[in-house]
């Protein structure tokens, strides 16, 4: 377990669990939210804070976890408000929380396909549509780099 | 003639408005609102208590996928001769959020809309400015 300077700790993702419950058994009573980010190469990177209100002191915790089937141990059983953060999670990135009593989608429509906060989640308007903020009527975005969420052309649709 | 007048009068009140309200314009909606003497002039009341009392929807800020259910529910209890106004960039196409993947691109996709109101957010005054067309628009 290292700790970085923001103060995170990284830590395996078979000791998620463990390292979770010395935290709550140490004090840490409140949890504070649970999230994820997309970091390309290195996989997916879940984050969570936990807080101690008597102490008034944090701790975060951060783990990888592979993109293709991300697995992670549910923390629920710590503590309860845990459970819509990694419903959100799950449906945003497409990581399981295994143990998690119900991993519905939370905010995506029903039959909603991908994980749109990953990145490689193809953002359809901005394929069918060049962006629509240009200063001026007729002002060239020409030669403007593709932006994120566009794959090359031909890659994607029909 | 005094009858006359009172029938005029019902007349002047003729925009039931219900405010959809679902994001920061409902703000704008609600200043609007506020001063009833300004709401009136330009025929219109706002109804709070009951939906159902509406001949007006004023869809107010961002519609997602997912609540766009919601609003055609409310859509379809509207009486068949009611109206909807759009009232703001994120209801008129999507507005800032016109890429996102949860957004829908324009309510007017899934609902008819009789006047558009531009602005993010529009000033109260545009939305009076908009009853105002609508009023206009529906005839005397």
């Amino acid at each position: 377990m290292t700790t970085d300077l923001a103060g995170t700790a990284d830590v395996d993702a078979d000791r998620w669990l463990a390292v979770a419950t010395e935290l709550r058994d140490g004090g840490c009573d409140f949890f504070d939210w649970l999230s994820a980010y997309d970091d390309a190469d290195a996989g997916l990177a879940v984050v969570a804070r936990v807080w101690s209100v008597a102490d008034r002191r944090g701790a975060m915790i951060r783990t990888r976890v592979s993109r293709d089937a991300g697995v992670l141990p549910t923390l629920t059983a710590l503590w309860a408000g845990a459970g819509w953060h990694e419903r959100e999670t799950a449906e945003m990135f497409g990581i399981r929380f295994a143990g998690h009593p119900d991993l519905r989608p939370l905010l995506l429509p029903a039959g909603f396909e991908g994980h749109p906060l990953r990145k490689e989640f193809v953002l359809a308007s901005r394929v069918a549509k060049e962006w629509p903020g240009a200063k001026e009527p007729g002002e060239s975005v020409a030669g403007r780099k593709r932006p994120p969420g566009v794959p090359p052309p031909g890659a994607w649709g029909p | 003639m005094a009858g006359d007048v009172t029938i005029e009068w019902g007349h002047t009140f003729r925009l039931h408005v219900l405010d959809v309200g679902l994001a920061c314009c409902a703000v704008e909606f609600a200043a609007a609102a506020a001063r009833g003497a300004d709401m009136a002039a330009v025929g219109a009341r706002p109804v709070v208590a009951r939906p159902r009392e509406a001949n007006v929807m004023v869809i107010s800020g961002t519609v997602t996928d997912k609540l766009a259910v919601q609003v055609k529910r409310l859509y379809d209890e509207l009486p068949a001769d009611g109206f909807v106004l759009s009232f703001g960039s994120c209801s008129n196409s999507g507005g800032p959020y016109w890429d996102s993947y949860s957004v829908t691109k324009g309510v007017d996709q899934m609902i008819p809309v009789d006047v558009y109101v531009p602005g993010c957010p529009p000033r109260p005054e545009a939305l009076l400015g908009g009853l105002a067309l609508l009023n206009e628009r529906i005839g005397p």
